[in-house]
């Protein structure tokens, strides 16, 4: 068994946000100290993404200005390839900007509709004002903590369609839309969610949970990430919960 | 406007002023707006006729406030400033009215006076048009909190809206792009500075590290006009260097003022950061050498930046003390500002403060300790105050995979969490931590200082308001000047 995944960092030079090379980091840490090695690739204007060579794909979220950059070469360039690759079920973590972009349209507040790639049924809605803060969420399919802190910012409001399912419920923070009590979206191997930068680094069963999947794609169902202590994560997560800000 | 709600409104804030210091607390801000609140053109009433040198960009404007002060002071003007994180419109205000009177003293003593104004870039586009400053030193645009200020082109329009507002001559920092591109349609009156592309190519080779996560984040990496990915012949850090689109041609401008070195040996950064370091500044055809006031790449630019300052705003004005050699001479002796590598001898040790607000600033902070030759232990504060920004994500794009750090290294402030997870998500062995929450911070300089050899220095970085706590108890400790006074 080759011990070795490999992810695609798709436009790091534009959408990094907030500390989004984080997860990037967490996803490489918590395999490499199983004796898995991740290799990173980093695709991004005008390059060529190639679906069967990556077993993960992380989109982050990126300012108005880089975003409208990539959108055209997201949506028409590498549009397909991205759709096939989710349809094969590899592994994706899409953060803010990059999970609506995913999506099939994101309004803005004046009405005018942007077309994005429509690989999942979510759209979103732009409004004024903007949902910021610490959150909490509860994400029932974790092994152990099932408890997820995040960070969001974010004017979108977002709706999920039909075949995608919430990633979470909302313990504390505003989430998808701040309607209905929901955060993030899952479609077959995609993963999205609002919250930012150190979103995998406060949450090691979610890293986990996506190696695994990622894990499991590669060298089938029978495979299982070793035991790994979390116990660092959790000392990091209880001090956020004696914060007097989270 | 009346001009008795001027002088009203003058008069409360100098009675606030004045019961605030009675109370032994600095009187900063709340002087300007008790001002305001009474007169809302104070800023503007006050300005007429005053010579003013605004400094603003999201890094480095307080240490270029400092020594551009240092150099007019030398130089022999009555400086009139404000003191560091005052610098919205009411620390403005503040300073303004506490300037009257320094002006008649200097008046008294035949000396001319010189207002350099440190201003926070959102304020820059409101409080501009009211000073009418007759130079504007735009330092370079990092990101900073984001969910404070918003995205960086909004930054970008907040300081071309203040440009607009005035007719200011402008001085540009040239290898950053996005500040650069703020002379578009205002090229007559802008000049720049920069670093010679030879002296840059030293630091390209440090910069390449790998931190295995790919390159480091980076801001403007794409073309201002055509959006184009910039290609740059070197680079100094971050997203500044000698950068050129290779679609619409848009490069970096020509420099006015430029800073050159020459590394002893090895590239890198080793040996700049020791102090005695010396630069080469260049204005046409002058040429000074400096001995660099403040170690650390960053400050090549800082001191440039003051230098050019000064001998741009002596040019305007002219006014022949202001000449560049003796401006150039005159940054030599400048002292670090508030928490800006300052340092404190503790018996046979020191302490080192390094305030880091931004990914930018920590990671040259960071790269600073790594390469200092007299780093003992390093102290890493990270609070989420208002003041610092409620999200600490931004520690995540900071590079900490490429530096070497000390053996021992602690961690505190609020969120001591956050900032420990990052430091073992760099793979730091855990052994080598010290976490701690805030409230053991005055144990943890102990901790440190006995774990830091004879002769070495703890390097302390905290960001805003946990600068302002350690300070604190600084003051008690070592009897530090309250940074007011």
């Amino acid at each position: 068994m080759e011990d070795r995944l490999r992810l695609c960092h798709l436009y790091p030079d534009l959408l990094n946000l907030y500390g989004d090379r984080g997860n990037v980091l967490a996803l490489k840490r918590r395999a490499q100290w199983r004796g898995i090695e991740l290799e990173i690739e980093q695709v991004s204007m005008g390059e060529k993404f190639d679906e069967d060579r990556y077993d993960l794909v992380f989109l982050g979220g990126g300012q108005d200005a880089e975003q409208n950059i990539i959108r055209t070469d997201f949506v028409s360039g590498k549009g397909d390839a991205v759709k096939r690759a989710v349809e094969k079920n590899k592994v994706f973590l899409c953060i803010c900007g990059g999970y609506q972009m995913m999506g099939t349209f994101y309004e803005e507040h004046d009405g005018t509709r942007i077309d994005c790639l429509g690989a999942i049924s979510v759209h979103t809605i732009g409004k004024e004002n903007r949902f910021i803060g610490d959150t909490v969420y509860s994400c029932p399919f974790l092994s152990g903590s099932k408890i997820l802190y995040g960070f969001e910012n974010h004017s979108g409001r977002t709706y999920l369609g039909s075949g995608v399912k919430p990633l979470a419920q909302v313990i504390s923070g505003a989430g998808n839309n701040g309607e209905d009590g929901f955060e993030g979206a899952i479609y077959r191997n995609v993963y999205c969610t609002y919250s930012h930068g150190s979103f995998l680094p406060k949450n090691p069963r979610m890293t986990d949970h996506l190696l695994q999947c990622a894990g499991k794609l590669k060298w089938g169902e029978e495979f299982s990430l070793a035991d790994l202590s979390d116990e660092m994560e959790e000392f990091a997560r209880s001090s956020l919960l004696t914060c007097k800000n989270a | 406007m009346s001009k008795l709600r001027i002088g009203f409104a003058i008069l409360s804030a100098r009675i606030v002023s004045r019961g605030l210091r009675l109370c032994r607390r600095g009187a900063t801000t709340l002087p300007g707006r008790v001002a305001i609140r009474i007169c809302p053109q104070i800023i503007s009433a006050l300005s007429q006729e005053k010579d003013i040198i605004a400094i603003t960009g999201t890094n480095g404007k307080t240490t270029t406030t400092h020594m551009t002060t240092a150099i007019l002071r030398a130089r022999g003007y009555e400086v009139i400033t404000n003191v560091s994180g005052a610098n919205l419109a009411t620390g403005i205000a503040t300073t303004l009215v506490a300037g009257i009177q320094r002006e008649k003293k200097a008046r008294k003593a035949n000396k001319k006076a010189v207002y350099v104004l440190e201003t926070d870039e959102a304020a820059f586009a409101k409080v501009c048009g009211a000073l009418r400053p007759k130079v504007c030193v735009v330092t370079n645009l990092f990101r900073d909190q984001l969910d404070r200020y918003g995205e960086l082109v909004h930054t970008q329009n907040f300081i071309a809206k203040g440009l607009d507002s005035c007719d200011a001559k402008i001085l540009l920092n040239a290898d950053d792009s996005l500040v650069a591109s703020l002379s578009n349609q205002r090229e007559t009156r802008s000049v720049f500075f920069g670093m010679h592309t030879e002296s840059m190519y030293c630091n390209s080779v440090t910069n390449a590290g790998n931190s295995g996560v790919g390159e480091t984040t980076t801001d403007a990496s794409y073309c201002s006009f055509c959006q184009t990915k910039y290609e740059y012949h070197a680079k100094t850090f971050g997203h500044l260097g000698d950068f050129f689109c290779p679609k619409c041609g848009y490069k970096r401008p020509d420099l006015d003022f430029s800073i050159s070195y020459k590394l002893p040996d090895s590239p890198g950064e080793k040996g700049i950061s020791d102090e005695g370091f010396s630069i080469t500044l260049l204005h046409g055809e002058e040429e000074a050498l400096v001995a660099l006031p403040i170690p650390g790449l960053h400050n090549f630019y800082n001191t440039m930046a003051a230098v050019a300052a000064c001998t741009f705003f002596g040019a305007q004005m002219q006014e022949d003390a202001l000449n560049f050699a003796d401006c150039a001479k005159a940054v030599c002796e400048v002292r670090p500002a508030f928490g800006r590598m300052e340092k404190i001898e503790v018996g046979n040790k020191y302490i080192c403060l390094l305030l880091v607000k931004n990914p930018v600033g920590l990671e040259r902070a960071l790269s600073f300790v790594s390469s200092a030759s007299d780093t003992g232990a390093m102290f890493l504060l990270l609070n989420s105050n208002d003041a610092d920004g409620k999200d600490v994500s931004w520690i995540w794009d900071v590079d900490f995979e490429t530096k070497t750090y000390p053996e021992e290294i602690f961690v505190s402030g609020e969120r001591y969490g956050d900032m420990f997870l990052r430091l073992i998500y760099a793979d730091i062995d855990k052994a080598r931590l010290h976490p701690k929450p805030m409230r053991d911070c005055a144990m943890q300089i102990d901790e440190a200082l006995e774990v830091c050899a004879e002769g070495k220095c703890l390097y302390i970085l905290p960001n805003y308001t946990a600068m302002l706590a350690l300070r604190e108890i600084l003051v008690k400790r070592y009897r530090l000047k309250d940074f007011w006074k």
